[in-house]
C-alpha cells in the first residue's frame, strides 16, 4: 500500500486493460540437461564436449581439457562432465571444475556457508590429490620434464592448431566440434570460423620460431611444411623418452603421472580425429595434417602403445573409431 | 655457393637475432668458409618473409628458420659439410623446444620490452643495420612481434613508454573535464605528484625479484646440460641454439643488465660456455672475418650490401612502403598476408622457368599497388590532420587563453557593446 493515493485510471484505459487480459506464464523449468548439474551431489568438470559423449564420460575433444580429465581420472576422483564453452568460464578458459555442493541438509543448518567458489585448471592439480582416493605418480622433480614439456607446448601444440583449425582438409571437423554447437545461425558461425582461426594463427605465430613469430618484422604466414617436421621430431623425441623409461610410463614411474595424461591427451586426439586412416591413404606421411599417422610412426610405436594402454585403463571398452 | 640471409650484425655479435646467430654459428662450424656467403638483409627482403633463410642454388630451393636449415643442410650436403654429432637425439630436441618457448621471451624482455634497454641499445643496433628508411618501419614491428611474444610473462610494466603514453591520453581526458569546470588549472608539470618509494626505482628495480625469478626458472634448466662439444647427448644443432640465445642474454651492453647480472652471479658455467664458444667459433669475437658477401661486416657501413642484396634503392623503397601499409589499422595486415603468401607460392614453385618470370613480371604491380596504397594513406593521413582531427605533434600541448574579463566575455553582445562603448579589450 503506497503512502500516496493512487490517481484514478483514466476510463479509456481502464477499458483497454479490460480488453486484453493480463497473463502470467509459469516459470520455465530447468533444461533437462542442468538437472544433473543442480541436484547431482558429484563434483562437476566443464569441458568442451557433446552432450552424448558428456553423458558418458568420454573423452573431450580439446586437448587441454582431456589432459585435466584424464588426470582426475588417474587421481579416482569422482566427478561428472558437463559441456561448455570458454564463455561459462570464470577465467575465460575451460576446463573448470565446480567442486561437489554441500548436500542440502547441511547448507539448511549453515545456512551462511558460501557455495565453492569454481577451480581454475591451474589448481586442478592440487585439488586433485587432495581429494582423488588415489595418488598419481608423483613427477621426479627433473629438469629435464621442463624441457620435455616444451615440446608438448610449442611444437605438437602448435601442429594440432595448425592442422584442426587452419588445415582446410579439417574444415568440416573444426566446424563440427566448435562452430556448429555454439549457433545455428550461418552468419554467426562464419564469424566464429574466422575468429577461431585468426586466434589459432596468432597463437602458432607468437611461439614458434620457424612460422616468423620470433624476428621478423611482419609475422605472417605459417609455414606448415616445417611446422609439420617439427611435431614430427618432437613425437619422436617423446618416443625415445619412452623408451628409455624402465617402466611404462614416462621418467620411470611406477603409475601414470601428470606427464603421461598430457601426451595422452595430444596422442589420443591426433590419432581419434586428426588420423584418417580409414580412407586407405595408409601410411602415406606426405599427406599434410595426419597428425595421427605421425603419431603411430614415432619412434617404434611407442607413443601409440601408450596412448592405447591408458585409454584402456581408464576408457575400458572405448575404441578410438568412437562413435 | 648457399646464401644465408640474416639479420645484420650487433652488440659484437655476428647478429641481433637469436636464430640467425645460431644459424651462422653451425655453418662456420661444419661448412668450409668458401662454400657459403652470408648475406646481411631484413625478413622484407626474403621471399619467405623469415630469417634466418638459407638459399641453395643446387636445389634452388629457399629454407627459412633454424631447424628446417639445419635439416635442409644434412639433406643436402656441401662437398665440406660435416657434422660428426648424432642426427637428432631425444634430449637435444626438447632442449631445442625449451629454448625457442622459454628462452626467446626472456630475450625479448631483456632487450625488446624493457624501455630502457630498447632505447639505448637494441634501436640504434637496427637503425646502423638497416638501410636508410627501413629504421622508421622495420624495428618498431620486430618490437611489437617480441612484445608479443613476452606477453604471457605478464612484464608489461617494463615498458614505461607505453605507460607514458597511457598517462598522457588519460591526462589529457582529465584536462578536459577539468578545462570545463574553472578558468584557472594547474599544468600537469607543476603539480605535486604523491611520490613513493616504487615510483622513484626503475620499473626493472621494482620487478627484479619477479624478474629473477622468471630468468631462474630458465636458466636452471638449460644450466643442467652439458653443453661441451663432444658431449653425446647434444647435438652440434642444439649447442649452437643455446649459445645464440645465451649470447644475447649476456653480451649485449644494457642499461638494465638484470639477465645479464643473474647470469653472471649465479651461471658461471653458462657464461663460461658461452665465451669458449664465441672465440672458438667467431676468433674476431665479433665475426668480421666471416664471408659476409660484400666484404665487410661492420654495423655502420654495411648498408650498401642490404641494397645490394635487395635490388637497390627501388627495392628498399618497396620494402618501407611495404612497412608503411603494414602499420594502415584494418586493411595493413590482410594487405601483407596476400602479399607473403604470394611470394612463398612463388618461391615454392621457383623450379619452373614460366613461374619465375610470371612473378618477376607481376612484381611491378606489387611495388606499384604499394606505393598506391602508401600514398593513399599518407592522403588520408595529411587530410585527418588538416581537419584537426589528429593531435598536433609534440603532445602535451597546453594553451593557456588569458581568462576574458569584461564586455568581450559576453560573446557577440559583448562586442557589441564594446563598440559601443569605444573600448577595446
Amino acid at each position: 500500500m503506497s503512502v500516496w493515493p493512487s490517481p484514478a485510471v483514466p476510463r479509456p484505459l481502464q477499458q483497454l486493460f479490460d480488453r486484453v487480459p493480463l497473463l502470467t506464464y509459469d516459470a520455465n523449468v530447468l533444461p533437462a540437461r542442468s538437472q544433473s548439474a543442480t541436484s547431482s551431489r558429484l563434483p562437476t568438470l566443464y569441458v568442451f564436449s557433446t552432450d552424448s559423449d558428456a553423458r558418458l564420460g568420454a573423452p573431450s575433444y580439446n586437448p587441454g581439457c582431456l589432459k585435466w580429465q584424464t588426470f582426475l581420472k588417474l587421481a579416482r576422483v569422482e566427478f561428472q562432465i558437463v559441456p561448455a564453452t570458454n564463455h561459462a568460464s570464470p577465467t575465460g578458459a575451460l576446463p573448470f571444475l565446480l567442486p561437489a555442493r554441500p548436500s542440502p541438509s547441511a547448507s539448511a543448518s549453515a545456512s551462511a556457508s558460501p557455495a565453492p567458489a569454481p577451480v581454475s585448471s591451474a589448481r586442478l592439480q592440487k585439488y586433485a590429490l587432495e581429494h582423488g582416493q588415489h595418488k598419481p605418480a608423483e613427477q621426479t622433480p627433473t629438469l629435464r620434464l621442463d624441457a620435455y614439456q616444451a615440446l608438448l607446448d610449442v611444437p605438437i601444440r602448435n601442429a594440432w592448431l595448425q592442422a584442426l583449425y587452419l588445415e582446410p582438409r579439417h574444415a568440416a571437423l573444426l566446424d563440427r566440434l566448435y562452430v556448429a554447437p555454439a549457433s545455428s545461425s550461418r552468419w554467426v558461425q562464419a564469424t566464429l570460423r574466422h575468429q577461431l582461426r585468426r586466434a589459432a594463427e596468432a597463437e602458432i605465430l607468437k611461439t614458434s620460431s620457424s612460422a616468423g613469430g620470433s624476428a621478423s618484422a611482419t609475422p605472417i604466414l605459417v609455414d606448415e611444411s616445417a611446422m609439420y617436421a617439427g611435431a614430427r621430431d618432437a613425437l619422436d623425441a617423446l618416443a625415445d623418452l619412452l623408451a628409455e623409461s624402465e617402466t611404462d610410463w614416462f621418467f620411470g614411474a611406477p603409475s601414470p603421472s601428470l606427464f603421461d595424461a598430457s601426451v595422452f591427451a595430444y596422442t589420443h586426439l591426433m590419432r581419434r580425429l586428426l588420423d584418417g586412416g580409414a580412407d586407405g591413404e595408409g601410411e602415406d606421411l606426405k599427406i599434410p595434417a595426419r597428425l595421427g599417422a605421425l603419431v603411430r610412426a614415432a619412434g617404434t610405436g611407442e607413443l601409440e602403445r601408450h596412448q592405447s594402454r591408458l585409454l584402456e585403463m581408464l576408457w575400458p571398452g572405448e575404441s578410438l573409431s568412437g562413435r | 655457393m648457399l646464401q644465408l640471409h640474416v639479420w645484420g650484425p650487433a652488440f659484437g655479435l655476428p647478429s641481433i637475432d637469436a636464430e640467425c646467430l645460431a644459424a651462422i654459428a653451425y655453418l662456420t662450424q661444419t661448412t668450409s668458409r668458401a662454400e657459403f656467403r652470408l648475406v646481411q638483409t631484413s625478413p622484407s627482403a626474403v621471399p619467405t618473409h623469415h630469417l634466418p633463410a638459407l638459399h641453395d642454388p643446387s636445389t634452388d630451393t629457399w629454407a627459412s628458420g633454424f631447424a628446417p636449415i639445419t635439416s635442409h643442410l644434412r639433406a643436402h650436403p656441401p662437398p665440406s659439410f660435416h657434422d660428426a654429432s648424432p642426427p637428432r637425439h631425444a634430449d637435444s630436441t626438447a632442449y631445442a623446444a625449451f629454448l625457442t618457448a622459454h628462452a626467446a621471451p626472456l630475450v625479448a624482455l631483456s632487450l625488446y620490452v624493457s624501455s630502457a634497454n630498447w632505447a639505448a641499445t637494441t634501436r640504434p643496433a637496427y637503425s646502423a643495420i638497416l638501410p636508410f628508411p627501413l629504421p622508421w618501419t622495420e624495428p618498431p614491428a620486430v618490437r611489437a612481434a617480441m612484445g608479443r611474444r613476452a606477453e604471457h610473462l605478464g612484464m608489461s610494466s617494463l615498458d614505461t613508454d607505453a605507460e607514458a603514453s597511457a598517462a598522457e591520453s588519460g591526462q589529457g581526458r582529465g584536462d578536459i573535464a577539468g578545462g570545463a569546470g574553472g578558468w584557472v588549472h594547474i599544468p600537469a608539470a607543476l603539480r605535486r605528484a604523491p611520490r613513493s618509494v616504487k615510483d622513484a626505482l626503475a620499473p626493472e628495480q621494482a620487478a627484479r625479484i619477479r624478474l629473477d625469478g622468471l630468468a631462474k626458472d630458465v636458466l636452471n634448466v638449460l644450466s643442467e646440460v652439458d653443453w661441451e662439444a663432444g658431449e653425446p647427448r647434444t647435438t652440434a644443432a642444439a649447442r649452437c641454439l643455446a649459445f645464440a640465445y645465451l649470447a644475447l642474454m649476456l653480451v649485449p651492453d644494457v642499461p638494465r643488465p638484470w639477465l645479464r647480472d643473474t647470469m653472471r652471479a649465479a651461471y658461471p658455467r653458462l657464461c663460461e660456455f658461452v665465451e669458449t664458444f664465441r672465440w672458438e667459433c667467431f676468433p674476431d669475437g665479433g665475426g668480421e672475418v666471416l664471408p659476409w658477401s660484400d666484404g665487410k661486416a661492420s654495423g655502420s657501413s654495411s648498408s650498401s650490401s642490404v641494397t645490394r642484396g635487395s635490388g637497390g634503392f627501388l627495392g628498399v623503397g618497396a620494402r618501407f612502403a611495404q612497412g608503411l601499409i603494414f602499420d594502415i589499422p584494418g586493411i595493413g595486415e590482410e594487405w601483407h598476408r596476400w602479399l607473403a603468401r604470394r611470394k612463398r607460392r612463388a618461391v615454392r614453385q621457383s623450379g619452373d622457368e614460366r613461374q619465375i618470370q610470371l612473378s618477376k613480371g607481376s612484381d611491378a604491380l606489387v611495388v606499384t599497388a604499394s606505393a598506391g596504397l602508401a600514398l593513399l594513406a599518407a592522403n588520408i593521413g595529411v587530410f585527418l590532420y588538416r581537419a584537426g582531427g589528429m593531435p598536433s605533434f609534440g603532445a602535451p600541448l597546453h594553451s593557456w587563453h588569458m581568462p576574458m574579463a569584461g564586455l568581450s566575455g559576453l560573446g557577440a553582445a559583448g562586442a557589441l557593446f564594446s563598440g559601443a562603448l569605444g573600448r577595446r579589450y
